[in-house]
């Protein structure tokens, strides 16, 4: 009777307006927070793709902002079913993600499409999107993290029953990643460490996961003092050497290490730039940026640069709030669930989604070398917002079973006359 | 409940780390904001703005009759950049699915290659990677536009590749006519003509403005009231004296006699006698491939200018009152032998003793020489200051660069010798210009007021003349009344009695003129050649004059024809005939039968529903047919207005008069006519008479007065 129940209750059995409002659960702090970044997304996304658009439809705007739109729509659907399913689901469905997510990672590094150099999309079939199979195995490693934390809390100090569990979906979907994209691959290992880490997992494991995992990075960066002429300002690094998109990364350390004023990789400069224009309380204002002319993809990879430059510092310090009210508000959630694996679904989702906003403000402020991490929920549509979305839902999927237990919600009640409700 | 504490603290060190980590990145941006701002702000402005210039239009160049003689167009240099992405993405499959028809509808729109050849060439730049193919330059504006129509190049610069640079060039769309004197504005070359003369009114200023480049290369100007921006101001437009018909008229009569006579080059000039305008100025060379073009401002190079300068020495004598024309001067049957040299008459006509006037209409070199050794032999400068007078020794001052000095020799320089006066009187050792000849014939038919030549009436604006260039007067009077009257009388004689008799027999008009044939020295070779230059200079009508006019043509050595009177008399016949015709003979004798005029009759049309409204608001009486067309014509019958029915078939012309210019061109346009009209007012004249047949197409100019 139960589960009837849980699918009517899915399934738009009506769409009533007061009864989608009333369906709507979850921590109200989050959906505003969704709601606002959205509206942002709406409005910087649109000042930022004129010169996209301009190249793609000769100058037709809308198309982007209308494109923008549906992919919020679309993510708001998302949001909402997947905050509709009892969170208990998802322990199912992490270890499927998980297993699916594999082959299709290795597809992608073998027959995957090219967009900036790194092989790292797939088509998708009828719909016609391309995809980051990334995303996807980030979200479903994840999922299998907190599932594993949750289930192992009793061993996890165990080398062999707590560590290793855990650890080698880690190495197996970073190993992955790498190849295309290692920046990602890097951040997602450091995130899952961290999850690691408050999921009590030992320090000594932890530690020693770092010495190894640092050990390719340390090579790569040898590699580049190595082959990197001081006097020439130039790389010398060639095909011989490396193979596949090493070079590429040894080229972006080297720019990073040895960035002089003259010398900083174009998109660092234009984006320091568009920062400069903005001002401390005041920016140039909506639509007025300048820089989304020559700042390369000021709409996804750069679009925080862009933002100061409209809205000034202060906004740049109101969606860095944002993003820090979002992971408070998780936190709570974690503190209220009872559950271990909601818990540290709450938790790791959460902090994966912060963690990404982060990277990619610290490249916009070039506190780090460029890497291609979009702002979450902000930056220009494409499967990557889909896939925060239905991280989104999750957590909010967690925060109505909070709410429920906790009496906010009453426990569906069998409908007694069915033709009446409907 | 321990579990969850220890995991609490942790969570909360994340946190706080995260929140830190936020704090450097807020730090950082303040950084680069607050700290480096002015650096990164300054790098900005100059990596993305530039002063960029803005081309002033150049002035449009007009005849006197307001026709184009030289205006800007847009020019298209085609390039193809075959780098572009869409071009090559999926290994050229764009370039590959429309090779074939782009080059077909390449060759179809310039038919300078074949379509295979076309196939060929983007084949080649296809392969080299080209960035920057010419694919073809200075193509019109129609042409680009035509060809932005077809596959592949409609489809955008992106994915086709296709680059058009943009200029503007100057278009003479009289293209030879007047070609030398309007002149080029030419690319990496030195301006010429008026366009280099009138460069500063033309050219206008360049303004500047700040851009903003922004995405696919695209400037935008930043500031829309930027104080540092100067606006283009755009050239003057120049209204020249030439009239395009007398031009016409002038450049077909010289080179019909070029052609006829493979001569070398030659010039003729118009010159407006009361005003010294230039109304039209030719200047033919013969091109190596035996064609003529305008290619060098013969008019305004000095040569020596033969037997029409002996209207200089009888100036000089006539004044100085050294002899009068009934004087008897011997010639001596043609040559004379003076100061070791001798003097040949260039024809010989074995007359001696005969009247000064005479001698000049039979242009006897003898005589002219006999005239000055007597008058001027021991005074040579007196002489020359005659010539000065003259402004034969300066240049003439025609608002055209290029002029060359003339050379006049005086006493006591080092060319000076014994037979240089002699040999100056009929036009030798010294040069002038064919204008300078110009310039002295009309001062003598303008009653002795000498007027610098000039070729621009006045400079526009926007439409509104701001500036007017009035005649200017070099020399008040440059002789006596009675001088006049003697070299009037002996110019009249060349032309009735002397050399040019038979040109101007039949002439219904007099002409006053001078024949001219000159040996020309040929470089190193001297005189041997037997080149010969043919001149005339003369004015008509004799007793009114209205336009003078000089012909210079050198011919080629040994030609068959040289006399002045066979070369360059006969297109000044042909000119003087047709200016006689169009524009002095109404002027001259204008014979109007004053009749009077019935003012009760009267003839209008229009279209039938508006003339029927005039008659209701004037509340006039009218008859009308049982059945009206669209336009009727209104006559006067019996004092009261009557419509007439215009049936316009698709047959036969109906008549237009009375109509105005809306109807005319309605109805001709409706039988499928093509239009012309002259005048304004109501239709007087009709090319395609009333009740002829029509056929579709066909041209019809319409008078209105």
């Amino acid at each position: 009777m139960a589960e009837q129940l849980n699918i009517r209750d899915i399934s738009f059995a009506s769409l009533n307006k007061q009864q989608l409002l009333r369906n709507t659960r979850g921590d109200k702090y989050i959906w505003g927070i969704v709601i606002l970044l959205a509206l942002t997304s709406l409005l910087v996304v649109y000042s930022a793709t004129g010169s996209l658009a301009y190249k793609m439809y000769k100058g037709n705007t809308e198309v982007y902002l209308f494109k923008q739109l549906s992919f919020i729509v679309i993510g708001f659907l998302v949001i909402y079913f997947l905050h509709r399913i009892n969170y208990t689901l998802y322990s199912r469905v992490a270890t499927v993600l998980f297993l699916i997510s594999i082959p299709l990672l290795l597809y992608t590094w073998l027959f995957g499409a090219e967009i900036n150099e790194g092989s790292r999309w797939i088509k998708l079939p009828v719909i016609n999107l391309t995809m980051q199979t990334s995303d996807l195995a980030k979200l479903a490693l994840f999922m299998y993290i907190s599932k594993m934390l949750s289930k192992k809390q009793e061993v996890i100090k165990d080398f062999k029953k707590g560590f290793l569990p855990i650890i080698t979906p880690v190495i197996v979907i970073c190993g992955l990643i790498a190849p295309a994209n290692l920046s990602t691959a890097l951040l997602t290992g450091a995130t899952s460490l961290m999850l690691m880490f408050i999921g009590r997992v030992s320090m000594k494991h932890i530690t020693l996961a770092i010495i190894v995992a640092l050990i390719p990075v340390a090579m790569l960066v040898s590699v580049a003092v190595m082959t990197y002429n001081k006097e020439e300002g130039k790389s010398t690094i060639t095909k011989a050497v490396a193979a596949g998109r090493i070079p590429t990364w040894i080229k972006r350390v080297q720019d990073f290490m040895y960035a002089k004023d003259e010398t900083v990789p174009y998109q660092v400069q234009q984006a320091k730039i568009a920062i400069a224009n903005g001002g401390l309380f005041m920016g140039k204002g909506p639509g007025n940026s300048t820089q989304r002319n020559f700042l390369p993809h000021p709409y996804s990879d750069f679009i925080y640069a862009i933002i100061i430059e409209e809205y000034g510092l202060a906004g740049g310090a109101f969606i860095i709030f944002i993003y820090l009210l979002f992971l408070f508000r998780c936190i709570n959630i974690f503190k209220r669930c009872p559950y271990a694996f909601g818990a540290f679904l709450a938790l790791g989702l959460s902090f994966t989604l912060a963690i990404q906003a982060i990277a990619n403000m610290a490249v916009n402020v070039n506190l780090t070398p460029v890497t291609g991490v979009t702002l979450p929920l902000i930056s220009m549509g494409g499967t990557s917002f889909l896939f925060t979305c239905a991280a989104i839902g999750i957590i909010l999927s967690v925060a109505r079973n909070v709410e429920q237990l906790e009496g906010k919600e009453p426990v569906p009640q069998p409908v007694v006359n069915n033709s009446e409700a409907s | 409940m321990d579990v969850k504490k220890d995991i609490l603290w942790r969570v909360y060190l994340c946190f706080i780390a995260m929140v830190l980590i936020c704090a450097v990145i807020f730090g950082k941006a303040f950084y680069i904001q607050q700290v480096q701002g002015q650096h990164w702000r300054s790098l900005g402005d100059t990596l993305h703005l530039r002063w960029e210039e803005v081309e002033a239009e150049r002035g449009t160049i007009f005849s006197e009759d307001g026709q184009m003689l030289s205006t800007s167009i847009p020019q298209f240099d085609i390039y193809i950049d075959f780098a572009a992405d869409g071009l090559r993405e999926k290994s050229g499959k764009r370039f590959r699915e429309n090779i074939d028809s782009l080059s077909l509808g390449l060759a179809a729109l310039f038919k300078d290659k074949s379509a295979d050849e076309y196939k060929r060439l983007l084949n080649k730049g296809y392969k080299e990677k080209s960035r920057y193919f010419s694919l073809k330059k200075k193509i019109s504006y129609r042409e680009y536009q035509k060809m932005l129509k077809l596959p592949l190049v409609r489809e955008g610069r992106n994915k086709s590749g296709f680059i058009a640079d943009v200029k503007s060039i100057r278009l003479n769309p009289y293209q030879m006519l007047a070609y030398r004197t309007i002149g080029l504005d030419r690319e990496n070359a030195q301006k010429i003509g008026l366009e280099q003369t009138y460069d500063a009114v033309l050219r206008g200023t360049t303004g500047k403005r700040m851009v903003r480049f922004i995405a696919g290369g695209v400037a935008i100007p930043v500031d829309e009231d930027d104080a540092n921006a100067i606006d283009p101001q755009n050239g003057k437009d120049i209204i020249t004296t030439l009239d395009m018909h007398m031009q016409e008229i002038t450049e077909n009569a010289l080179m019909k006699m070029m052609v006829g006579n493979e001569a070398v080059h030659g010039c003729a000039i118009v010159m407006e006698v009361k005003t010294g305008k230039i109304k039209a100025i030719a200047n033919l060379g013969r091109r190596p491939d035996g064609s003529y073009f305008e290619d060098f401002n013969y008019a305004l190079t000095p040569t020596e200018p033969g037997s029409t300068f002996k209207l200089a020495t009888l100036i000089a004598a006539l004044e100085d009152k050294k002899v009068n024309l009934n004087n008897t001067v011997n010639i001596e049957g043609g040559s004379w032998q003076y100061a070791g040299r001798t003097v040949w008459d260039s024809e010989q006509h074995g007359l001696y003793q005969v009247t000064v006037k005479k001698a000049f209409e039979e242009s006897s070199n003898v005589g002219m020489a006999k005239l000055v050794v007597n008058g001027y032999g021991n005074t040579p400068s007196q002489f020359i200051n005659h010539l000065k007078k003259l402004k034969l020794d300066e240049t003439t001052g025609v608002d055209l660069v290029g002029e060359r000095k003339p050379v006049i020799y005086k006493p006591g320089s080092k060319y000076w010798s014994a037979t240089t006066l002699p040999w100056m009187s009929f036009g030798y050792n010294l040069m002038v210009t064919p204008m300078h000849t110009a310039m002295l014939y009309n001062a003598v038919a303008n009653n002795g007021k000498m007027l610098k030549p000039y070729l621009v009436n006045t400079v526009v604006e926007k439409g509104k003349v701001v500036k007017q260039i009035e005649p200017v007067v070099v020399n008040e009077k440059i002789c006596s009344e009675e001088t006049l009257k003697q070299l009037n009388e002996c110019l009249r004689g060349v032309c009735t009695e002397g050399t040019a008799t038979s040109l101007f027999k039949k002439a219904p008009y007099t002409v006053a003129g001078k024949t001219g044939t000159a040996l020309v020295a040929d470089g190193n070779r001297g005189y041997a050649d037997k080149i010969y230059q043919s001149s005339f200079a003369g004015f008509f009508p004799a007793e009114n004059p209205q336009y003078t006019i000089v012909v210079v043509v050198k011919n080629k050595p040994h030609a068959a024809k040289f006399y002045g009177a066979a070369v360059a008399g006969p297109v000044f016949k042909e000119i003087s005939d047709r200016l006689y015709t169009l524009y002095v003979k109404q002027n001259d004798t204008y014979y109007t039968a004053t009749s009077q005029k019935d003012t009760g009759w009267f003839q209008y049309a229009g279209n039938t529903n508006e003339v029927k409204q005039v008659f209701s608001k004037l509340k006039m009486n009218y008859a009308t047919p049982a059945k009206e067309t669209d336009v009727v014509s209104v006559i006067s019958q019996n004092g009261k207005a009557a419509l007439y029915n215009i049936n316009v078939t698709q047959k036969q012309m109906p008549s237009l008069k009375g109509l105005a210019l809306k109807d005319a061109v309605a109805i001709c346009e409706n039988i499928g006519l093509k239009v012309a009209v002259n005048g304004r007012g109501k239709v007087i004249n009709q090319s395609v008479q009333a009740g002829s047949s029509i056929a579709k197409g066909q041209m019809i100019t319409i008078e209105f007065k």
